[in-house]
């Protein structure tokens, strides 16, 4: 498979919220990068409410209904429904696709009552866990893709948070190895998707449904959850910083395949895929704290497309539902950025948003549009393996943090950091040395089946 | 000694002619002109040059035309024995230089006025010798086939008599896509007839970046989810692959194309509005984009004015359609079989025009047939009895002929279409009204029609020595203005660049490239001219 | 900055959008036959609206029953026509309806009703479509002016003796192929030879803006929807060169 050489955009200037070189418009007549930021509320239901289609399926129409009507009271003139399918919606596929239509109908029934502009989006869940069963090739793999098949026929976008390489990667984070999260990530991660994007691709072409996208969830979010806050000590935030360069190179996969974009919203590497593909994207910061806590709360929405919450749990608040609390807000934060750019204040409100995060953390550092855009850069100049352009990524991305000096790090974080870049800096600079390399390191990783990678 | 015969479309766009050889009936040639060589851009804009210069250099410049083509077919004239002709009344009595002021002028107090008694345009069966500055000889037959009244002609009983659709047994609708939109309706073994003056926007004009089918013009847009391809025509007019465009703004998402684009046709504006009609970018009668512009390509935009000149165009249509349906007593879904002809009928999209409702939307078979003026002017070649049942026809369709300029349920019905194409009224209400006019409901449900696509192209046949087209016809005349002061206004405003000033001695002569003037329509060399010394009939009387 | 800050992309007013849409025809009247026959007119019934406006005549004056019936049952239509829920065939519906109405009044009054002005309409000689003619009647009618209807394909002289007649504020004319509007500048010059120099607003399929604004007098009509506008503008007193400045290029 080809892999992309050349930049969407040609310098990071050119990158703005709401504004992608390729917008996309779904089947409901939603333009997402045409020229306005649109808010995307993730719903999710309450534990418990998973036993059967009827439940779950009233559980998630309320929440989607009380984000629609939410829009309707306060004015938000667009909006995207996101549902991140819990097991049971995949495995049971007609549940999925059950829940799917009738969310769309709703939408519809909202455009022709109100004229409410909206979109669908249907993450079908990535149940193929791989220390499990054979990522390619099992009866979890097939209902991954009937999923699709059947969400596809009246959902606008579809994608998932596919989890090729997560095996290793988990046996490799908390043991500091860098090499071993290259492997998963890059190569591993890289070469499952090239397998199902694929698919995903020419089944949801099939039904003018939008491949969306996918996200390093399972890997870079991992390391960034794990890396914590200030306070946090299980691993650096500089190792978080190099996975998330990494897993801009897996996510580009999906692209390649031909998806479409909007991003997942939990790829906090879209810039760097923006940067590259000139796809919109989603992205989530700091409304998405009601799903966990980052660092880039701001910064993260600089090149934004659709400004999401992640996910919340359907339950009452002072203020209403949950699912209408978070459309409201996520509304607002979306009619700021709209209306600086009506005023042609853009670019003054998008340095506001970088200057918060830039020097709060190496993970904020690396993903304002121009360190996103260099580190992109990097990935499209060594396209000549998936494992030469995610150490190209990650050996950017170290430059970059060590390169400006207001950047400032704690000793164990700089040191982590050095170490990293020399063990980087000593590997094979070819592909197939590197997986040589890395499958006899790894064969013994728990549930780690190179065959299921076609190695 | 072999001998000839040839055939003559005499067209709005042009003339197209063929010559085939009278002892095997086989079709030796055919000739094709790039414009017609009269000044204006539609058969109005000829009527009306004629009525302003005179039938006489009118006749002149046609029949010199046609020389020039008989002088282009690979044979010796004189052994030519027949010539036909098809075209509309208009077209042919500028060829015969006979009366054309009772097609100027529908209205009958006028013709009163002006002295016009009936003009026989029955069938004829001359000779060249007949026909000023027809450069045949004297003993060759010229044949020139009959009309009905005085807005359907030859050419629209050459697409009944060439479609067949006399011989089918069931409900069958025939349509001219142009700008006369001429149609018929068979029921129950009446024809019902009418034109509709639904102006040019199918043909490309009156559209911002409309254009006559050309290389460059778009003609047909097709989805590639999520996005759109342009197709286009290419220098040989065949159709190919322009640009990828996002449709909505003008982000164009791959700009290669493999012919650059100049404008759009006719059947492209079908599928605009189509596209964006199934997008649901039409709000009330208004393109709902950002900046209320649907984007093709780089640098053609479709606008409102544009939409709602479609708009009037298919409406006028669909009126024509209903009124000779409730001329018959039937209802648009009594109707099985609908033909498409002329080149728009040809070359548009059948699917994209039945959901517009140019075709009736329950109909079960569609045929897409070409050009049939020249194919019935080739028949009356070696067939004249053909000219017999021509005339037949015209007397037959003269009983159930409809004025629809007089007609109450059309006048009510293309109200409903002004409505709901620039006013966005809502169908429903349209519907409601059709009720109330005790009209039958237009059926919603599209069928599944089978579209049959009886030609490739336009002229199916061109013969062994293949197709030629002109496109140096007319001619370059001279002429020079009392008073002219050689300022060079009339060069630079004309829009065709028809006009060129040369300075000899202190004496100006203008020179007008006849073939590129738009005409009686335009005359902006007349009102640029500061002290109005220019005067068009300067080159023509 | 946007003027309409009813739906932009930063926020929609859903309140308002939905107010126009849920919103039919207001009350014209509180007196119950007077509002039966405003319905009338509202909803275009030529058929109930004799038999309202002959209730309405036998206990209030024919001028009541046009002012506050009939003419406030158009203005209401007007309303609904300008705010987007009328469309054009229910506009000349009211109006055929309302014209009904008032030649009831005529009779019961015994003689026609002070109109706001004469106003001649035609459409040109040779020309047989007239369906631009016919919106204008309506809308002028409805919009309480005396229209002098003289129908299709009339000659030159006739249009021009018909205003020497009627001395109306204004002229229309209609006509659909380029051939018949050179009618349009012949009846000009004939009027100014007259001494007659009112607004001619032309309209039509082929007429231009280029073409009428050429000749004195000529007004372009782009839509037939705009002759009461025009009517009221020349009442108010504009002349036919302001007019032309105000409504052309």
């Amino acid at each position: 498979m080809k892999l992309i050489d050349s930049m969407a955009y040609s310098s990071p200037e050119e990158m703005m919220f709401g504004f992608a070189k390729k917008p996309v418009t779904t089947k409901s007549g939603l333009v997402i990068g045409g020229g306005s930021v649109i808010p995307e509320i993730t719903t999710h239901p309450r534990p418990g409410k998973e036993h059967d289609l009827a439940t779950l399926s009233r559980e998630l129409e309320r929440a989607n209904f009380d984000a629609l009507q939410r829009c309707v009271s306060v004015g938000h003139p667009s909006i995207v429904i996101e549902n991140e399918h819990v097991f049971q919606m995949t495995n049971n596929p007609e549940w999925g696709a059950e829940i799917s239509s009738i969310s769309c109908q709703m939408i519809a029934d909202f455009k022709s009552k109100y004229g409410l502009n909206a979109a669908y989006r249907s993450t079908i869940a990535d149940i193929r866990k791989p220390d499990l069963v054979n990522l390619r090739d099992s009866e979890r793999t097939e209902k991954v893709i009937e999923s699709f098949k059947l969400c596809a026929k009246t959902a606008d976008i579809v994608s998932i948070e596919s989890l090729g390489g997560k095996e290793v990667f988990d046996h490799c984070i908390i043991r500091n190895d860098i090499t071993g999260l290259l492997f998963s990530q890059a190569v591993l991660g890289g070469r499952d998707m090239q397998w199902l994007w694929q698919q995903i691709v020419e089944i949801a072409t099939e039904n003018q449904c939008v491949p969306g996208g996918d996200t390093d969830c399972a890997q870079a979010n991992t390391a960034m959850f794990m890396a914590g806050g200030f306070d946090g000590k299980d691993i650096p935030h500089t190792l978080a910083a190099l996975t998330r360069a990494i897993g801009a190179s897996r996510s580009l996969v999906a692209y390649e395949c031909g998806a479409l974009g909007p991003g997942k919203d939990c790829a906090y590497e879209n810039p760097i895929i923006k940067a590259i593909t000139g796809v919109p994207i989603s992205t989530e910061g700091k409304t998405s704290a009601c799903a966990h806590s980052d660092l880039c709360g701001n910064v993260i929405a600089a090149v934004c497309d659709l400004w999401s919450n992640e996910a919340v749990q359907y339950q009452n608040m002072f203020g209403g539902s949950s699912a209408a609390v978070f459309t409201e807000i996520l509304g607002y934060d979306t009619a700021a950025m709209n209306s600086s750019i009506m005023l042609g204040f853009e670019k003054q409100y998008q340095a506001c948003l970088i200057n918060s995060d830039r020097y709060r953390d190496p993970q904020a550092f690396i993903l304002c549009p121009d360190n996103a855009w260099s580190i992109g850069k990097a990935i499209v100049d060594n396209a000549n393996s998936l494992y030469e352009r995610g150490r190209a990524a990650a050996i950017t991305c170290g430059e970059l943090i060590l390169a400006d000096e207001q950047l400032m790090l704690t000793a164990i974080e700089k040191k982590s950091l050095l170490g990293y870049m020399q063990e980087l800096n000593t590997l094979p600079d070819n592909e197939a040395d590197f997986i040589d390399l890395c499958l006899h390191k790894y064969q013994k990783v728990k549930g780690f089946l190179p065959a299921a990678y076609g190695l | 000694m072999t001998t000839f015969a040839i055939a003559f479309d005499i067209g709005t766009s042009g003339i197209r002619a063929q010559v085939i050889e009278q002892q095997s009936q086989e079709i030796i040639a055919t000739v094709i002109t790039a414009r017609h060589p009269i000044p204006g851009a539609n058969v109005i804009d000829h009527l009306h040059f004629a009525l302003e210069m005179g039938i006489n250099s009118t006749q002149r410049i046609l029949v010199q035309c046609i020389n020039q083509i008989i002088k282009s077919f690979p044979i010796d004239h004189k052994q030519i024995m027949r010539m036909s002709v098809c075209g509309n009344p208009i077209q042919l009595s500028l060829f015969q230089g006979i009366e054309i002021r009772d097609l100027a002028f529908a209205g009958k107090q006028k013709q009163q006025a002006l002295g016009i008694s009936t003009v026989n345009r029955e069938a004829l069966i001359t000779n060249a010798g007949q026909i000023k500055y027809l450069n045949l000889s004297d003993q060759c037959e010229v044949i020139i086939p009959p009309a009905v009244q005085h807005e359907i002609g030859a050419d629209a009983l050459a697409m009944i008599i060439q479609s067949n659709m006399l011989e089918s047994k069931e409900t069958t609708l025939i349509t001219d896509y142009g700008t006369n939109a001429e149609m018929a309706l068979l029921h129950n073994g009446c024809i019902y007839s009418g034109s509709t003056a639904a102006g040019p926007a199918l043909e490309g004009q009156q559209i911002n970046s409309g254009m006559l089918a050309a290389p460059g013009a778009i003609t047909d847009i097709l989805e590639e989810p999520p996005y759109y391809r342009l197709r286009v025509l290419d220098a040989e007019m065949n159709t190919v692959n322009g640009p990828l465009i996002e449709f909505n703004t003008n982000t164009v998402i791959d700009p290669h194309s493999e012919y650059p684009i100049r404008g759009i046709t006719g059947t492209g504006t079908i599928a605009a509005i189509f596209q964006a009609m199934s997008k649901g970018l039409i709000h009330k009668a208004q393109i709902n984009t950002p900046d209320n512009k649907l984007h093709l390509g780089s640098n053609i935009t479709f606008n409102n004015h544009d939409f709602h000149e479609a708009g009037k165009a298919i409406g006028a249509i669909r009126a024509g359609h209903i009124s000779l349906c409730n001329a018959a007593g039937i209802s648009l879904s009594d109707i099985s079989v609908a033909y498409m002809s002329g080149a728009s009928g040809t070359y548009m999209d059948a699917h994209k025009a039945q959901q517009l409702g140019l075709i009736p939307t329950q109909i079960k078979k569609v045929y897409q047939i070409g050009n049939t003026s020249l194919a019935m002017a080739k028949d009356l070649l070696t067939d004249s009895s053909q000219l017999q049942q021509m005339t037949e026809l015209a007397t037959q369709l003269q009983e159930n002929h409809c004025m629809f300029a007089r007609s109450d349920v059309f006048k009510k019905v293309f109200m409903l279409e002004l409505a709901y194409w620039t006013e966005g009224m809502p169908w429903s209400l349209y519907q409601n009204f059709l009720k109330k006019y005790q009209l039958p409901a237009i059926a919603e449900e599209l069928s599944q029609a089978e579209i049959v696509q009886t030609v490739t192209r336009d002229i199916n046949t061109l013969g062994s020595h293949g197709l030629t087209t002109l496109t140096n016809i007319g001619q370059k005349l001279d002429a020079h203005m009392n008073g002219c002061l050689a300022c060079q206004s009339c060069t630079v405003e004309c829009p065709e660049q028809a006009i060129k000033l040369s300075n000899t001695n202190g004496v100006a002569t203008i020179t007008l490239d006849q073939s590129l003037c738009n005409g009686i329509a335009c005359k902006r060399c007349e009102q640029i001219c500061s002290d109005q010394y220019f005067k068009l009939s300067q080159f023509f009387k | 900055m946007e003027k309409n800050h009813k739906n932009t992309s930063i926020f929609t007013r859903f309140d308002l959008t939905t107010e126009e849409e849920e919103q039919g025809a207001r009350k014209v009247s509180s007196d119950p036959l007077l509002q039966k026959v405003g319905s009338c007119v509202i909803e275009g019934d030529d058929d109930q609206i004799e038999q309202a406006v002959t209730e309405a005549l036998q206990n209030k004056s024919p001028l009541v029953v046009t002012n506050e019936g009939l003419i406030a049952g158009m203005t209401e239509v007007s309303r609904l026509w300008a705010e987007g829920s009328y469309f054009l065939p229910q506009v000349i519906l009211s109006s055929d309806a309302m014209v009904v109405g008032i030649k009831l009044c005529e009779q019961k009054l015994g003689h026609p009703m002070d109109k706001k002005a004469k106003v001649i309409t035609h459409t040109a000689e040779g020309d047989i479509h007239d369906i631009g003619q016919v919106i204008v009647n309506a809308l002028l009618s409805a919009n309480g002016f005396e229209v002098i209807n003289l129908g299709f394909d009339v000659p030159v002289d006739q249009v021009v003796s018909a205003c020497i007649t009627h001395q109306p504020i204004m002229l229309t004319g209609t006509a659909l192929m380029t051939t018949t509007m050179s009618a349009f500048p012949r009846i000009a010059e004939k009027l100014i030879q007259e001494n007659i120099h009112i607004p001619f607003v032309c309209g039509g399929g082929a007429v231009t803006e280029e073409y009428v604004t050429s000749f004195d007098l000529g007004i372009w009509g782009k839509e037939a929807s705009q002759a009461p506008g025009m009517a009221e503008d020349v009442l108010k007193g504009l002349s036919w060169l302001e007019l032309r400045q105000k409504w052309n290029g």
